[in-house]
């Protein structure tokens, strides 16, 4: 029985993981953009959510609804205005600023929200499911169906619409894009618009499982580096299946191996990959 | 093509440059007949809500101690001044600010930095300029086992925690046999877990689980999970805010239940309770001080009464152990010095080793190795939201309540 509940809690830790890393992942594949501001963006979204619940009683569902756009809105206007104007340096320049937005950004929280750990509570609690004895939050499950939902969104978008072959063609050959009419750095912008909106959204989610505090955004940002190279960059499906693995390993290190090496055990599994297989599990060339 | 050695690469170069940048913050004054205390705070980084703490203990005692016209040093008034750096949560940084402090800013006196790891390392710099270090939040025996002549800390040992918790469950909850305990891999979150291991072990109780979780677990389900099944009565979990709010949740989530859940050091702070709602019903725990003691102290606060009062004008908070220990700190450096008559650091240094003094704070009396022996620490549990003492019986508010959901 404990096999199975390990199994399920992975599984759902693995669609949260997925959740995520999936606008970092994103960023990275198209815009080739090691996006540092990714957790930080986690953390905002985290704290929409719990400020709406508690200030204006507005459930985190309708938070997602608020987050999305603003968060759309804020990574559009980031890339135009400032990243635009580096994106064609190497990858450091980029890095670089992101790294020094990240302080901007995170250190402002700390001076907004003060850097205590804060937790949405809902009342009343969802609690939990269980079948024989093996058990599954409920806002876990909730969470994990959200990001489903999300990544499958940002699939459609990438496969059927426009803009979405937009972003595809420009990952695959920015020049040729150009040569073919695409308008290059608005499409940059709407793809890191779309990260953004991703971290904001993963983030309300967030919300509801783990403490709420600027100084957990490292954590997350570990968490999506991890997952997008044991998964692979440049897919959709990268996302989920890195996110999966990651949470497998930890949840059976952790059971077999005892907490402290489960982390070990992961990042043994990241360098294992670096050498091996640098793509990834489905990583490729362009983004589906 | 991208390298991520190159990200390393950017990666500590950009740190360096945050780190030039933050560095040297502190204030120089130049008035005279001033005392300087140098005090080295993790300000930024992951300890970021411990210094504010303590910076709020010390702020209190310099602002009381201004208040009644500054420290009285053979007749003549100093004021105090606090000497603020911040070594960013990284202990070899503390080492260099401690340094620094000394060295550059000139200060008469140093307190500890957070933790006992921290404090550990910046006291080799205090006892080699010879300066008189108190140190406010290091309880780690191996903190005080160098010997050193010039520093004190105020915490007991680990031991004074645990041993206490374990007899009152074993009188209390006969039914406690199993105990499962996971630690935060981490100076004092394991030294704890270790102490309460040999207590339960001394006690008769059999220790069905021990394990590590390394800092920065994002999910401790797996764990939990295998806790669970093992089915203990007792489950002893120790780490700082972030963790036991996040285990405290996903022992929710896992409908875990268990006679006793202690958890140190979380639920000694308001922000514990606050966010873990009603979750945190029947939680245990222990430190090393509790605003409802009764002490008529001899230092500048005199009761715990009155240094409640004058924390809560100030704060509009509850005082919890971190903020009276670093305002205890300041109280027994004022002690000291005025006892000495003079700011001759190894005169100061002689009369906080021979200090026998009540305070609020509690008794003071500091052993061989400069750690005080002299406290009780209370051990309480949560009960309607509120923290409520079980021992000792001097400051009893309530009975232990047994069953966590």
């Amino acid at each position: 029985m404990l096999a199975i509940q390990v199994l399920i809690n992975a599984l759902v830790l693995g669609c949260l993981y997925a959740c995520i890393a999936i606008g970092f992942s994103l960023v990275w594949g198209v815009l080739n953009v090691i996006n540092l501001i990714h957790g930080s963006f986690i953390v905002l979204g985290a704290y929409l959510a719990w400020g709406a619940y508690n200030a204006l009683g507005l459930s985190p569902w309708y938070s997602l609804l608020i987050a999305a756009p603003s968060f759309f809105v804020f990574g559009y206007l980031l890339q135009r205005l400032l990243l635009n104007r580096v994106i064609t340096a190497p990858v450091l320049v980029t890095l670089t600023l992101t790294f020094g937005l990240d302080l901007i950004l995170n250190n402002a929280m700390i001076y907004y929200f003060k850097a205590d750990y804060r937790k949405l509570i809902l009342n009343p609690p969802t609690g939990s499911v269980s079948i024989f004895d093996v058990v599954v939050p409920v806002d876990r499950l909730i969470a994990t169906a959200s990001a489903l939902a999300l990544t499958f969104l940002l699939y459609l978008l990438l496969r059927r619409s426009k803009v979405g072959r937009a972003i595809v063609a420009v990952r695959l050959d920015r020049d040729a894009a150009v040569l073919m009419g695409v308008n290059v750095k608005s499409i940059y912008a709407v793809a890191f618009g779309l990260g953004a909106a991703l971290a904001g959204c993963a983030g309300v989610l967030m919300a509801l499982i783990f403490p709420i505090s600027p100084l957990t955004s490292s954590a997350y940002l570990g968490k999506a580096f991890v997952v997008c190279v044991l998964g692979g960059l440049g897919s959709v499906s990268g996302a989920l299946a890195g996110g999966l693995l990651l949470a497998l390993v930890e949840g059976v290190g952790s059971v077999y191996l005892g907490p402290a090496h489960a982390v070990t055990l992961s990042f043994v599994l990241l360098i294992i990959f670096l050498v091996v297989r640098p793509q990834g599990l489905l990583g490729r060339k362009g983004f589906e | 093509m991208f390298h991520p050695r190159l990200v390393l690469t950017a990666l500590s170069a950009s740190f360096l440059l945050a780190a030039a940048g933050l560095g040297a913050t502190s204030s120089v004054a130049s008035a005279q007949d001033v005392i300087r205390f140098g005090a080295p705070l993790p300000i930024t980084g992951p300890l970021a809500p411990e210094a504010v703490k303590q910076q709020q203990g010390y702020d209190l005692w310099a602002e009381q101690a201004n208040k009644a016209g500054g420290i009285n040093v053979g007749g003549k008034k100093y004021k105090v001044e606090i000497v603020y750096s911040d070594y960013q949560s990284n202990t070899p940084r503390s080492v260099q600010t401690t340094e620094q402090m000394i060295t550059q800013d000139k200060v008469n006196f140093m307190f500890g930095p957070f933790g006992s790891g921290a404090a550990k390392a910046a006291s080799t710099i205090a006892e080699k300029y010879k300066v008189p270090m108190l140190a406010a939040t290091a309880s780690s025996s191996q903190v005080y086992d160098q010997n050193y002549k010039y520093l004190f800390g105020t915490f007991t040992p680990n031991d004074t925690l645990t041993t206490p918790l374990t007899k009152l469950v074993k009188a209390k909850a006969t039914d406690v046999k199993k105990v499962a305990i996971l630690a935060r891999n981490d100076l004092f979150p394991l030294a704890i877990a270790q102490e309460m291991e040999k207590s339960a072990k001394e006690n008769g109780l059999e220790v069905v689980y021990f394990e590590k979780y390394a800092i920065n677990t994002l999910d401790h389900s797996a764990t939990l999970s295998q806790i669970k099944s093992l089915a203990p009565q007792w489950v002893f979990i120790t780490g700082y805010t972030n963790d036991l709010l996040l285990i405290r949740k996903q022992m929710v989530d896992q409908q875990m239940k268990a006679g006793v859940v202690t958890m140190i050091a979380g639920p000694a702070y308001q922000e514990f309770i606050d966010s873990a709602g009603a979750t945190a019903e029947n939680i245990s725990s222990a430190s090393w001080w509790h605003p409802a003691e009764k002490y008529d102290g001899k230092d500048i606060f005199g009761s715990t009464a009155n240094f409640v009062k004058l924390f809560k004008d100030k704060y509009k908070l509850e005082p919890d152990y971190a903020h009276a220990s670093a305002a205890v700190c300041g109280a027994l450096f004022q002690m000291a010095i005025e006892k000495a008559g003079s700011l001759d650091r190894d005169k100061v240094r002689d009369e906080l080793a021979k200090m026998d003094v009540v305070t609020f704070w509690g008794p003071v009396k500091f052993g061989a190795n400069g750690q005080i022996n002299s406290l009780e620490p209370p051990v309480f549990q949560i009960q309607a939201g509120k923290p409520v003492v079980l021992f000792p019986d001097a400051i009893k508010q309530g009975d232990f309540k047994l069953g966590v959901n």
